[in-house]
């Protein structure tokens, strides 16, 4: 090792205060560049095996009945590879040691093992055998819930049948990698399945001979990313067997939950390790000019022993460079741990084969890179000024610093009441321009990262509070498998421990708006709903019109349409005759695409009297007379599936706001390292040059409070006036995110800030108090005796 | 004014040549002029000291010899070459291989051992001596694993001296050598100085305003308000021993 590398070593050791300061902002930057982008590697690598494995579908086409033999006619449309028709019903289960009834999907696959599109991969068991017909599939995550293996019987009420159904085996499918119930937003294995059945078995049970009310296929390359075209021209031949729902890949429930995480991902994979790795950069950089100031002499004197510029500037550059290899390594390291962390956190959502923390050695070259040019863009002024020093000037001692009058002081009438001390405070602060910037910039960015962190957070329960609490207020959701009349309604109202019970009847329909169209549905209500109740952005509930729709405002947006406008109805279903409707409301959702009607006017328009083809009911909560009314609910032949809306709130609860939570409280502990670092750093450096002037004020009786005191206001005035300046910027990226978050399925909801910009300002202050403790410290132990001997 | 070259020395080679010399410093709207019309010759193996009082001119002489800046008028001669042409990189290869500097301040890096810091100006010379003879020389031997804040000011000046021997330069640069130095220190400072010239013949440059100090030169040249006002050589150089102030 030369020499000079020595003293870099030493120097480095001789700082290791300010160089943790830096090392950790710029390690947490890059530990959120390796994090965000591994686990991006790791969900993409991941998604493209499994729908490999699987032969995911680029389309589906969900149809009433259709002769599988009238499907060929789809093979001819350019760019159709491959199609399976199957049968897809929803069902309810019945296990018995669980009182409360569930839901499942059934699918049939083909009898014989084959590579089909949208296939199963089997965990336990086998696939169907020739010894029975009633075999059954189950999803794997579903049957480890339950304790059920291969070898067991469960029963599904199937097409109004009980059915006892073998299991062969137990599997996942990669359109069931984010498995969600109905009305939900987060998976639950333990209360919603998907149950694959024999072909033959499922055309028998449901009286689909022939026939089938899906169809899943696969395209070529060439037009897999513009389907569209492909899409409608299949909707328009099956036209007349009711296509009621077509989606291709990207609007497929499972696969737009992971790409927007995976879109994420990719989104902050870019964004979060920027804020860092420029505010390390620029602290670095405050910190490498006075250091460049501190060594004007020593870099005199190795010109004067004939050491060239060059050498001089590289040597300065290393110490960025030491920085930046020590932040890029301890970056890279913390940033595997974490999205090792993110990855087991997704095999909580979704369901992956083979979902592992992979270490991609070109994520960690670039983050050693990246540090290293931060390093180096950091390091990079201070050198440049060492460079240019001629040695001679370099040898003289520097002029005095600027000492003239700063702006404030024009403020007379308010310059001439501050203290001796705030003075002192205030021209340090204009003075040390960089220094001051540098310190403003970074809490600003720290505050930036906190208030979207924690504007999120509260986002995310909002969003669970006023969709589960405000909106939705039953107990218990029921769905029919066909319209039914007001009897159902009486007939439920008398089912054990219902206190309430109000009718729905949902209508499938395509709202066409000219050139806007979009495949949704309608919920009819009663006129004063109390288990469904819509509200306006307020949160003031509002009412049912008589007349007319009531419309979310996504849905509204989507279709170019506000209150007051008319729009067109096909229904997807029976006579499927196109109606006008006025939109008479618009009501505020976060979840899904809604409109409302008076369920009494919506039966009107599709033609009947009274329809209902759904319940939502209020119940009385002692666990035995639940469980009496579940009993009920289970032996009910008309019913297609039974939500429990407790449990599926406490698990939204458990799985999403626990698991956002952890993400967002060490967003807000990343920018604590900010103002952590900031603060301390530039305080570290403003005592380091001011030793004599402490050592005077010593001298001149102050305490080592007092003096602390005078370094806790520059610091802690610049830390606050950053704090100040990044809540806006924060709200504004968290603007940003809630827009890009603004999808068809749900929305993030833009808080009311005031709360987390107080929040943030003081959780900024009590980091940069924490710093001053540590500077506190140094005032304390520091010999300014020694100080006040020092030649300047 | 009289030409500094006399007949006594003109018999050794000139080292150094300032021939007209000039430095005007431009401090914001005025210019000050710091040395005017000074002509000398520098030879080789002498000791020569250059006397002022503050502001007279020396260092900056000081720092035009030793190529650490550039003279706004005249020419400087190394042996054949004009100094004042030379490129940056040309000045820094001439600091490297012919000047040692000695600071009034020793100007050690504090983070380096008094043997570390000999070896930051052997690494970068051509034709360095041994860096533990040198130390031996200059009587560190057992201090050389000390760093600069736990040695007293002689032995940090002794560890600097080192320093610029150890690169074997043609020509030592003192800058008040003993400026920061008590009595008895300081004369075992001028007397390694002397030493240094006698066992390994370099020259030896020192700048003071200690007239006393001036006493162990060859020749001493008087400067004020940037002007060489006399160039006295010395006939009997005292030793270092024999001096007071």
């Amino acid at each position: 090792m030369s020499v000079l590398d020595r003293k870099l070593r030493r120097e480095l050791l001789g700082s290791v205060g300010m160089i943790l300061a830096i090392t950790s902002i710029m390690a947490i930057g890059i530990a959120a560049y390796v994090a965000l982008n591994s686990a991006y590697r790791n969900l993409t690598i991941a998604q493209r095996h499994y729908y490999n494995e699987c032969r995911m579908a680029d389309f589906t086409l969900e149809l009433k009945k259709v002769p599988v033999a009238d499907l060929e006619a789809l093979k001819e449309i350019p760019g159709v590879v491959e199609i399976r028709p199957r049968i897809s019903f929803a069902a309810t289960v019945d296990i018995e040691r669980t009182v409360e009834p569930l839901n499942g999907l059934v699918l049939s696959l083909p009898n014989e093992r084959r590579h089909t599109i949208n296939d199963i991969l089997l965990k336990r068991g086998g696939y169907f055998s020739d010894r029975r017909d009633n075999e059954v599939i189950v999803n794997d995550a579903f049957a480890r819930r339950h304790g059920l293996h291969p070898g067991m019987y469960i029963h599904l009420l199937l097409n109004n049948q009980r059915q006892e159904l073998y299991i062969v085996g137990t599997a996942i499918s990669s359109e069931f990698c984010y498995l969600l119930g109905p009305g939900t937003m987060v998976p639950d294995p333990k209360r919603f399945g998907v149950f694959y059945l024999k072909q033959t078995f499922a055309e028998e049970i449901f009286d689909f001979r022939g026939a089938a009310n899906q169809v899943v296929g696969v395209l070529s390359p060439d037009v897999r990313a513009k389907p569209q075209e492909v899409i409608r021209r299949a909707e328009t031949l099956l036209d007349s067997y009711g296509v009621f729902n077509s989606y291709p890949l990207r609007d497929q429930a499972s696969h737009r939950f992971i790409d927007n995480e995976i879109q994420g991902l990719r989104a902050f994979g870019v964004i979060n390790p920027t804020i860092f790795l420029v505010v390390a950069s620029l602290v670095l950089n405050v910190l490498m000019t006075r250091l460049a100031e501190q060594q004007r002499v020593v870099v005199g004197t190795l010109k004067a022993l004939g050491y060239n510029n060059w050498q001089i500037f590289l040597h300065f550059l290393k110490f960025g460079l030491c920085i930046g290899a020590i932040g890029g390594t301890i970056g890279s390291g913390l940033g595997y741990w974490i999205s090792t962390g993110m990855t087991s956190l997704y095999l909580l959502f979704y369901q992956f084969p083979n979902l592992v923390s992979g270490i991609y050695p070109d994520v960690i070259a670039e983050a050693v890179l990246i540090s290293l040019c931060c390093g180096i863009l950091g390091s990079f002024n201070g050198a440049r000024v060492v460079m240019r020093l001629e040695p001679a000037e370099a040898m003289r001692a520097k002029p005095p610093a600027q000492g003239g009058a700063i702006i404030l002081e024009r403020l007379r009438w308010f310059w001439s009441r501050l203290s001796f001390g705030w003075r002192m405070t205030l021209r340090n602060i204009f003075r040390n321009r960089l220094r001051t910037g540098a310190g403003i910039f970074a809490a600003a960015m720290g505050a930036c990262v906190a208030v979207d962190a924690l504007m999120l957070a509260e986002a995310i329960v909002h969003m669970v509070d006023f969709q589960f609490e405000l909106v939705q207020r039953s107990d218990i959701d029921l769905v029919l498998k066909d319209d039914r009349g007001f009897d159902t309604l009486n007939e439920l109202r008398q089912l054990p421990g219902v206190d309430y019970a109000e009718p729905m009847f949902d209508v499938a329909c395509t709202m066409v708006n000219g050139p806007y169209s979009r495949k949704s549905g309608i919920t009819g209500l009663i006129e004063h709903p109390r288990l469904t109740r819509p509200r306006n952005k307020e949160g003031e509930p509002l009412r049912i019109p008589a007349s007319g729709l009531m419309m979310s405002s996504k849905l509204a947006e989507l279709l170019h349409v506000t209150a007051g406008d008319t729009l067109t109805i096909i229904p997807t279903k029976g006579l499927r005759h196109p109606f006008q409707v006025r939109i008479t409301s618009i009501s505020d959702s976060y979840l899904g695409l809604v409109a409302y009607a008076e369920i009494g006017y919506l039966s009107g328009l599709v033609g009947e009297e009274f329809a209902m083809n759904g319940a939502q009911l209020a119940v009385r909560h002692e666990p035995e007379v639940r469980e009496a009314l579940y009993r009920e609910l289970k032996q009910m032949p008309t019913l297609q599936a039974v939500t429990a809306r407790a449990d599926t709130i406490y698990n939204v609860r458990e799985t999403l706001v626990k698991n956002q939570r952890v993400f967002i409280y060490l967003l807000v502990g990343f920018a604590g390292v900010i103002f952590f670092g900031t603060v301390l750093n530039s305080s570290l450096i403003s005592l380091a040059e001011r030793q004599r002037e402490v050592a005077t004020l010593r001298v001149l009786g102050y305490n080592e409070w007092q003096i602390g005191g005078l370094f806790a206001r520059e610091s802690l005035l610049t830390n606050l006036v950053g704090t100040l300046a990044g809540l806006p910027l924060g709200y504004g990226l968290n603007v940003a995110v809630t827009a890009a978050y603004d999808t068809e399925m749900f929305r993030i909801p833009l808080v009311n800030p005031t709360g987390v910009c107080v929040a943030v300002v003081i959780v900024g202050t009590l980091f940069g108090v924490a710093a001053h403790l540590v500077v506190q410290r140094s005032i304390f132990t520091m010999d300014w005796l020694e100080a006040l001997k020092t030649k300047e | 004014m009289a030409h500094p070259t006399s007949a006594e020395h003109s018999s050794r080679p000139t080292l150094l040549r300032l021939a007209e010399i000039g430095k005007t410093y431009h401090m914001g709207e005025v210019d000050v002029r710091v040395l005017k019309h000074v002509n000398l010759d520098i030879y080789e193996g002498e000791i020569l000291a250059i006397l002022g009082p503050s502001g007279s001119g020396k260092s900056t002489m000081l720092n035009l010899i030793g190529g650490m800046d550039r003279a706004s008028e005249g020419t400087l001669w190394y042996r054949e070459r004009d100094m004042t042409r030379f490129s940056t990189g040309e000045l820094t290869r001439y600091r490297r291989e012919t000047i040692g500097f000695v600071f009034q301040f020793y100007n050690l890096v504090p983070t380096l051992t008094a043997r570390e810091n000999v070896l930051v100006s052997t690494e970068i010379s051509r034709n360095p001596l041994d860096v533990d003879d040198v130390l031996g020389m200059v009587g560190l031997t057992d201090r050389m694993d000390h760093f600069p804040s736990q040695m007293s000011g002689g032995e940090q000046q002794r560890v600097a001296i080192a320093r610029a021997l150890a690169k074997n330069p043609e020509l030592m640069l003192c800058d008040e050598p003993t400026g920061a130095l008590d009595f008895e220190t300081g004369k075992k400072v001028l007397r390694l100085l002397v030493e240094v010239r006698e066992k390994l013949n370099k020259t030896v440059l020192i700048i003071t305003h200690n007239a006393a100090i001036a006493e162990v030169a060859d020749r001493v040249v008087r400067l004020r308000s940037g002007e060489i006002v006399e160039v006295h050589e010395n006939t009997h150089p005292k030793a270092p021993e024999e001096i007071i102030w």
